[in-house]
């Protein structure tokens, strides 16, 4: 099956494949992004789209991998920040900030050290979503699996642990389980959609269709279930109106998500959509 | 004796009332009303109680005098005045552990921040000075002045954002739990405070579920669960009864000073 | 060539010396603003703010070059200050409204570059800055509009304060709370456009956060916190740019001014930090300090 679709993919066009891509790239970061949305970690993910950025950058001038080399380097960032964080007066969103320029400048500094980098720095910061190739689709295609696998497998328990701190705790499960696998979610998925939409627009396609899909519907579950169907379809007209209109398609992409969350926060006004009860506070904060 | 604030524009117009509220209905923004049919009076060198359970809505009124939750219904005026407008003549004491511990201030610090609306533009004269050590004094921490807030013991930094309220010499001052907590030597301390100050005329809305405090300082009590339950003079209100009503289904002490109250299952 | 010339000759050369000067100013203004940020716990808001100034920053260039980047960059500034300010008094969703509306200026941005011709190379201008190249003219707008935020700082700094710490209370005193956050913002802003123009979009974040957050580690007594700061802020400056002059003269390595001096100053902070772990802890960070600390959710009128 694995050389059948491969072979296949290889075989089609570059903006059939772009198209492939923004639907498996959408529904990832839909799908994590709402376990971003509800654990409040958008700074920080952020901080880890913009600072994966060196690590492709190093392995771009090593002639490795970029996705070993923004895999490794994200794993590094989790841990500086997670010790920064511990400092008195420091905290999660000074660990982020310092992160994520960090990791600018590095790139940027990189970058001049190099100046014949095969690859292009514009294309790290906000994708090139027409020239995926079957390994990058590929990539994503095992990440959303794994994803979907343990949100499946694990899902009530960080949804537990997301609402319920304490009494999760107090139930005598450990919470940094719950932690761990966010982080890990977040960094791949990071990864993975990087070559989609870049390291700076990223954040938008993660945190957009989650934060739609909450406007619409109330239950946890059906968020982790439209989230990814709005990311596909973000990804999807993104890609479409960035060749009708002869512009940046990473860009397209965010601005297509960002009017669908308005179309949300509208629909969700005018009471369009009656199953929504006023229990907003389940998911809120 | 209250000083008139020179400040702030206009006095009261109900010149023995410092608080007067009728059916009033409180709430959050959009929310539902979560305080109902309150109805009290507070004159100057009053206190009243605040008494309920938790997330019976003592916040909401605490914050409803201060025109930080919404009037949702009925009448409300604070020394004569609307909040909003009463705001900068109330002294407001939270609780301390609202608070971030590692904030970088002294005691001092915070003390003199009861000052600025009256600096304005200006820097700090002696008459600030000696207001803000006139204050630390008052509460018995001068010794303190220089330490890090956070670093102070709960009971300490209740009595420091006392002396916060106090620099301003406000005629009213709204305290939120001030005792929860403290051991006590420092409910002692506060107590003393809250007598002297109310003897020269300040008023005093204190939301707590200590009813010893109550009865130690106390003139008035306004029972709520919710809805307003009972309000009026502080033994004939602190009934069994009444208590009962308040409180349902929790542990009722009245002999002890405490009341017991269990976590409330789904309020916030 | 001795010592003292090895160190501070470069400095002596226009194009070094003009790019401290400006750098020096920054460290003044920005470092303040840094502090304040740290007092309220901005960063993210600051990060906002970095992004959304992007547009404007990008439109003013491509009508105007570098002049309109400034006349854009803080019209986008203000525009973007007000809304993160007002998104910020809400509890809901507060983050991911954040990054949905500063990646979405962002965007808008880059689709305005990607319709320019010369593309790449104006993005990395915009991106990363080109402080070893600033003029006699950007010094001057970069000294004017540092003033005029100073001022603006220097005029809510106790308000700030106040309401750093305690919000309600701060309200209840009769402080304009609002008010006073929308003047910070504001003037946040307006020094973002020109770190911006002298570092880059993305480094001026740097500039904004890590001063304070440096000053925080080093001290937890308030009248230390804007002189530290702004010690980082200088020393930043001058290291860097020593070392892009350094790199570039004699191991050919053109180093990006701005990348050096915010690459700096993040070094400067990591050593701190290790320098601080190394010292016995005065006092273990409680479950309440790890606890995100969610201010926003206090006042909810």
């Amino acid at each position: 099956m694995t050389a059948l679709t491969l072979s296949t993919v290889v075989s089609i066009g570059f903006f059939e494949r772009a198209l492939i891509e923004a639907v498996l790239a959408g529904a990832l970061a839909g799908l994590v992004g709402t376990l971003v949305v509800l654990r409040k970690r958008a700074f920080f993910t952020t901080a880890l789209t913009h600072a994966t950025f060196p690590g492709a950058m190093v392995a771009a001038v090593m002639g490795f991998s970029v996705v070993v080399g923004s895999a490794v380097f994200s794993v590094l960032l989790v841990a500086l920040m997670t010790a920064i964080a511990r400092f008195r007066g420091q905290g999660g969103q000074v660990a982020a900030g310092v992160v994520l320029t960090f990791g600018f400048a590095l790139g940027a500094i990189l970058q001049a050290a190099n100046p014949s980098l095969p690859i292009s720095v514009e294309s790290f910061l906000v994708g090139s979503i027409l020239t995926v190739d079957a390994a990058d689709i590929a990539l994503t295609a095992v990440v959303l699996a794994i994803a979907a696998l343990v949100l499946a497998v694990r899902g009530r328990h960080i949804i537990f642990a997301t609402v319920d701190d304490l009494g999760y705790r107090a139930a005598g499960y450990r919470a940094w389980v719950a932690e761990a696998l966010t982080v890990a979610l977040i960094a791949a998925t990071v990864v993975a959609i990087m070559p989609a939409i870049g390291a700076i627009l990223a954040i938008a396609l993660i945190v957009g269709p989650a934060a739609a899909a909450r406007l619409l519907v109330t239950s946890t579950t059906a968020v982790f279930a439209l989230a990814p169907v709005i990311g596909a379809l973000a990804g999807v007209i993104g890609v479409v109106l960035s060749r009708e209109l002869a512009v940046s398609a990473g860009g397209a992409i965010t601005l297509v998500v960002a009017a669908l969350v308005v179309v949300a926060a509208g629909a969700q006004r005018l009471g369009v959509v009656r199953w929504r009860r006023d229990e907003a506070t389940n998911l809120a904060t | 004796m209250p000083a008139t604030d020179v400040t702030t524009p206009g006095s009261l117009t109900e010149p023995g009332v410092a608080v007067r509220a009728d059916g009033a209905t409180f709430r959050y923004g959009a929310d539902e009303p979560v305080a109902t049919g309150v109805t009290l009076t507070v004159s100057p060198g009053e206190a009243l109680a605040l008494i309920g359970p938790n997330g019976a809505g003592k916040s909401t009124v605490i914050l409803g005098l201060l025109g930080l939750t919404t009037l949702h219904s009925g009448h409300l005026s604070v020394l004569g005045r609307t909040p909003a407008a009463a705001r900068g003549s109330i002294g407001f004491v939270p609780q301390s552990l609202s608070l971030d511990p590692q904030f970088p201030v002294s005691l001092e610090q915070v003390v003199a921040m009861g000052r600025y609306r009256r600096l304005g533009w200006r820097w700090p004269g002696r008459a600030d000075r000696n207001a803000v050590r006139r204050a630390l004094q008052r509460v018995g921490l001068e010794s303190l002045r220089h330490r890090r807030f956070g670093m102070l013991s709960g009971g300490q930094q209740q009595r420091g954002l006392l002396a916060r309220a106090l620099v301003s010499d406000p005629p009213l001052m709204v305290l939120d739990e001030p005792f929860n907590g403290l051991d006590q030597t420092n409910r002692e301390a506060l107590l003393d405070i809250v007598r002297e100050l109310k003897a020269s005329g300040v008023a005093f809305v204190i939301s707590t579920h200590d009813l010893d405090l109550a009865r130690a300082v106390c003139d008035s009590v306004l029972l709520i669960n919710g809805k307003q339950i009972a309000v009026g003079p502080t033994d004939d209100v602190l009934t069994l009864g009444n208590l009962e009503l308040t409180f349902a289904g929790h542990q009722v002490e009245v002999d002890e000073h405490t009341v017991v109250v269990p976590p409330h299952e789904g309020h916030a | 060539m001795d010592l003292v010339d090895w160190l501070f000759g470069p400095f002596s050369l226009p194009f070094i010396a003009r790019p401290m000067i400006v750098m020096a100013v920054l460290a003044i203004a920005v470092g303040i603003a840094s502090v304040l940020v740290t007092l309220r716990s901005l960063q993210f808001v600051g990060d906002g703010l970095v992004h959304a100034v992007f547009p404007g920053i990008v439109v003013g260039f491509a009508i105007a070059g570098r002049d309109g980047l400034l006349v854009g960059g803080m019209v986008a500034a203000a525009l973007g200050a007000i809304v993160l300010t007002l998104i910020g008094r809400r509890a809901l969703g507060n983050d991911s409204a954040i990054a949905l509306v500063l990646t979405v200026m962002f965007a808008v941005g880059i689709i305005i570059v990607s319709r320019q011709s010369n593309y790449v190379g104006q993005l990395e201008e915009l991106l990363f800055g080109r402080l070893l190249t600033v003029t006699e003219s950007d010094v001057t707008v970069t000294a004017a509009v540092s003033l005029l935020a100073l001022l603006a700082m220097l005029a809510v700094a106790r308000t700030q304060l106040f309401r750093a710490h305690d919000e309600r209370a701060a309200l209840a005193a009769g402080h304009r709370v609002l008010a006073s956050d929308l003047v910070l913002a504001v003037a946040v802003a307006l020094l973002i456009v020109v770190a911006t123009a002298a570092v880059g979009n993305l480094l001026a974040l740097g500039l904004l956060i890590v001063p304070g957050a440096l000053a925080r580690l080093v001290t937890d007594r308030l009248v230390l916190l804007v002189p530290i700061a702004i010690g980082a802020g200088l020393l930043a400056s001058g290291a860097g740019l020593w070392l892009a002059y350094r790199a570039s003269v004699d191991w050919a390595v053109p180093l990006p001014g701005g990348a050096s001096v915010i690459a700096t100053l993040v070094v400067l902070y990591l050593v701190t930090l290790g320098l601080r772990q190394l010292r016995p802890q005065k006092e273990r960070a409680s479950a309440f300090d790890r606890r995100a600390f969610d201010r926003s959710a206090l006042v909810r009128a």
